[in-house]
């Protein structure tokens, strides 16, 4: 059994990792907003895709890589649940959750802040500890990969596909509901929108294969077989795609808009959420 | 499989998280089946005028009862008294259930004259 203050000083980095990662969110207008324009069953989708998320985070990534399905997802509930009591606290704090309000939008707005600070909690828990306690009767990364190849090479592909997924998320939701996106989306010409596509591809690569990035060697596979690199590239920038789509869709983007407005807006926001998939996912490991 | 570490302080947050989960959860379910898609409705209530320099300013109360969000909503107030004087002001966002607050100055005391309110119109969200 771990110690409590082993426990205590996990949660203490995940709060801190949670406001880290939402800090822009919860001093971001249209993100208050969003909390009661929302249809309820649409924030029942955004909890439950945050949680699959959490759950492959937690799994691939998170701070016990030995952890049983059964731990990881009572981390992931432990984690959800530290995001709603953070978000309702920063919320309450800055004047934007009162007495006053009703229950639907008091609700509304702590479950939009709460799923971002959730993921920053699993991620802060994992990744702000120190060496010091990552010995505490866990396996370390090295031991654990000695251990078990096998399975090691098995996680691989999905593995970094969920914590590609989780650095986009990051990375998109902190820009996309901003009114910014759609601003650019409008006004931009199909040319420049292509411009966008390709940079998002290029500094995909380039993180990925060309800079020595932090963890690169380690979890990108394939090395500097040409094939592997534009399989690789594409991969990512897809992942980051989708994000972006589902980021927008969520905060109401998409609604009553033409299909080429979607897809424009989606390139908009596909820049930052590539840069999650590729750096952001080397630095979450 | 490997046995389970936790201790009772990690088991207790485990608890309230779960409980948590479930109550946003079903919270969440309960407002969805609800929910209607019919626009608002939206009463407004009068408060009593209070001079303010040469001005009185009348506080107007919104609710939003049952129906959507309400986004933009203009609020026209009339008073007939010895001249017909007209005010309004604009409430970015009600959503259902909420509740808004808003003044409207006018010239003369509207406890002398007849007093009006309504809402001009507002933009689905």
């Amino acid at each position: 059994m771990r110690p409590v203050r082993q426990s205590l000083m996990e949660y203490g980095r995940g709060v801190a990792g949670g406001l880290i990662f939402s800090l822009p969110l919860l001093y971001t207008m249209e993100v208050w907003w969003a909390g009661f324009g929302a249809h309820p069953w649409r924030l029942i989708i955004y909890v439950a895709a945050t949680f699959v998320l959490l759950l492959g985070y937690n799994r691939y990534a998170g701070v016990r890589r030995d952890a049983s399905m059964t731990e990881v997802a009572i981390d992931s509930v432990e984690e959800l649940g530290l995001g709603l009591v953070l978000g309702a606290l920063a919320l309450w704090l800055l004047g934007r959750v009162t007495g006053e309000m009703s229950a639907s939008e008091i609700v509304g707005r702590i479950v939009i802040e709460a799923m971002v600070v959730a993921i920053g909690v699993s991620v802060g828990t994992s990744q702000l500890g120190g060496d010091a306690d990552e010995g505490m009767g866990e396996p370390t990364r090295a031991e654990a990969g000695a251990t078990d190849r096998r399975e090691h090479e098995e996680i691989h592909f999905s593995g970094q596909l969920v914590i590609a997924l989780c650095g986009a998320v990051l990375f998109a939701a902190n820009v996309a509901p901003t009114e910014e996106v759609v601003l650019i989306a409008a006004e931009i010409s199909p040319w420049r929108t292509l411009g966008l596509a390709l940079f998002s591809l290029t500094l995909g690569a380039l993180v990925l294969y060309f800079s020595e990035f932090r963890g690169a060697e380690r979890f990108v596979p394939g090395g500097s077989n040409a094939v592997s690199i534009f399989v690789g590239t594409v991969i990512t920038y897809a992942a980051g795609l989708l994000v972006s789509a589902l980021v927008l869709w969520f905060f109401g983007r998409f609604d009553g808009q033409a299909i080429a407005m979607c897809l424009t807006q989606t390139v908009v926001l596909g820049v930052p959420a590539t840069l999650g998939a590729s750096a952001g996912r080397l630095l979450l490991q | 499989m490997s046995k389970l570490q936790k201790n009772w302080f990690e088991w207790v947050v485990f608890g309230v998280s779960l409980l948590l989960m479930a109550a946003t959860l079903g919270y969440l379910v309960y407002d969805g089946a609800t929910l209607s898609d019919a626009p608002p409705k939206i009463e407004i209530h009068l408060g009593v005028p209070i001079q303010r320099g040469t001005q009185f300013v009348l506080p107007v109360t919104l609710s939003n009862r049952e129906g959507q969000t309400a986004e933009g909503v203009k609020v026209e107030v009339t008073v007939r008294g010895a001249t017909e004087e007209r005010g309004e002001f604009m409430i970015a966002f009600l959503p259902r259930g909420a509740t808004r607050e808003g003044y409207v100055a006018f010239q003369q005391d509207p406890r002398a004259g007849e007093v009006s309110a309504r809402v001009v119109g507002y933009e689905k969200p």
